[in-house]
């Protein structure tokens, strides 16, 4: 579904993805730890365009986002993205966030659309919240709305940056069940996470970034039973 | 007596608002488009309208009339009546500073906003106007209505060049009178009538853009901070 090859990115001088190989099968789940700076929110960002490509290829759904503009847009329809942040507009309700883009890009009728966000919301556990503002809802809900709010453009990949590094412990849990959900139910993911347990219990294959390379890709019990990599080692033994 | 000259005075700042009510919607929609211009991606853009902003901001409001008035009869063989004059003095005042507001709300706006906007294929005309400047405007709106407000000052400049609007009125009527204290009185009341409203209108404006609870805004707040890595 996903094809990385020899991907390059520079931020001026800085060099910080160093030749990245990786592919991701369709209804993969597919974690990328690492420590800070390692490249890793970069690499998903290079995914769906939000930061350009220095060198090298990404495929999409045999789409090459780097050939032109429109292949990028194409990607983008396809393409889930759910941010750290959550990024949610603040001044649609959480049933106009999420009808927003089937709206605006795929043309559905706003009753089409509204529909579709009533169930998108049912699914992730907030049909009683269509109404409220992002200002109003906890920052558990607001990232389930933001997942719901992907969702809705029916896309083929979704990709996570650090879905729950923003919110209190005690709700992480919430965010997590429902991307542990929609794994189960064969959507293709690749989550940016330092949620280890995660990792562990949820992901077909764990890939261990550093220092813009890939280190090491394995399966979840591989990675956390017997890493092979010295860098993984160490990293692990002070995360976990 | 009173009332005829309060009667004069009021039809004077008749036009003090008509002149600031024009150049306030001309200056604004030039201004929102200089702001846009400012953030754009095509550099041209960006160089000219930051030029424009810049340098109307570096010269006196008084000059501007003067340049415009005097300047363009010179320029292009045409007579301005003073009141297209002012008109388009203040219009070109206005657009600077009105430009200078919008760019900074345009900015102020998390990158998060557009990075989410533009992840979901939102295209830019969508991501413009649907999700980044709701949000702007109502950044954008207490600045506006201070300008709004220094407009309405600045307009008493337009008297120089021989229109008669509230300012020059209230001159004229203290020749008459001998009673300058009195004729700038009622001016400096009917200029405070004018802001003060501007002023409510404004508070208004923004009651009705802002988010829903008050503890939005510190939300927002925490929003606005750049995804790491």
């Amino acid at each position: 579904m996903i094809t990385i090859e020899k991907l390059h990115k520079q931020f001026g001088e800085v060099e910080v993805l160093r030749g990245i190989d990786l592919t991701v099968a369709a209804h993969e789940t597919v974690c990328v730890i690492g420590p800070s700076g390692s490249g890793k929110s970069t690499l998903l960002r290079c995914i769906n365009g939000l930061e350009a490509i220095t060198s090298g290829t990404i495929t999409v759904g045999g789409i090459d986002i780097g050939a032109s503009k429109n292949n990028l847009a194409e990607v983008r329809k396809e393409t889930g993205m759910v941010f750290q942040q959550f990024n949610l507009f603040p001044h649609m309700t959480a049933r106009e966030n999420v009808a927003f883009a089937p709206m605006r890009v795929r043309g559905l009728s706003k009753a089409e659309a509204q529909d579709r966000a009533n169930r998108l919301l049912e699914r992730v556990g907030l049909s009683e919240k269509g109404d409220s503002f992002p200002s109003q809802l906890s920052g558990g809900q607001q990232q389930r709305v933001a997942i719901a709010r992907a969702l809705a453009m029916e896309p083929k990949v979704m990709l996570f940056d650090e879905p729950t590094s923003a919110l209190d412990p005690e709700i992480v849990g919430e965010v997590l069940d429902t991307m542990r959900t929609l794994a189960e139910e064969g959507m293709t993911m690749v989550v940016v996470t330092h949620e280890m347990g995660f990792a562990r219990e949820v992901s077909d294959r764990v890939v261990f970034m550093d220092q813009g390379q890939v280190v090491e890709i394995a399966t979840p019990q591989e990675m956390f039973g017997s890493p092979k990599q010295e860098r993984t080692k160490s990293f692990l033994d002070k995360v976990l | 007596m009173f009332i005829e000259q309060l009667l004069g005075l009021l039809r004077a700042a008749g036009w003090t608002l008509a002149l600031c009510v024009s150049a306030g919607v001309a200056g604004t929609i030039i201004g929102f488009l200089l702001g846009v211009g400012q953030v754009s991606k095509i550099v041209v853009l960006r160089w000219i309208t930051t030029a424009y902003v810049t340098v109307i901001r570096g010269v006196p409001v008084l000059l501007l009339i003067f340049f415009v008035y005097f300047g363009i009869p010179v320029l292009f063989a045409v007579d301005l009546a003073p009141f297209l004059a002012g008109f388009v003095a203040l219009t070109v005042v206005a657009a600077a500073y009105m430009g200078e507001t919008f760019r900074g709300a345009i900015q102020a706006v998390p990158r998060g906003q557009f990075e989410a906007a533009e992840a979901l294929g939102v295209r830019y005309l969508d991501r413009t106007f649907r999700v980044i400047m709701p949000q702007a405007l109502r950044i954008a709106v207490p600045s506006l209505t201070g300008y709004l407000i220094n407009l309405v000052k600045d307009s008493s400049l337009i008297g120089i060049i021989g229109f008669v609007e509230l300012t020059r009125a209230a001159k004229i009527l203290s020749n008459l009178t001998l009673d300058p204290l009195g004729a700038f009185l009622m001016a400096a009341v009917i200029y405070f009538m004018i802001s003060f409203t501007i002023s409510r209108i404004g508070v208004a404006v923004e009651r009705k853009l802002a988010p829903k609870s008050k503890a939005s805004s510190r939300k927002l707040a925490t929003t606005a901070i750049p995804a790491g890595n």
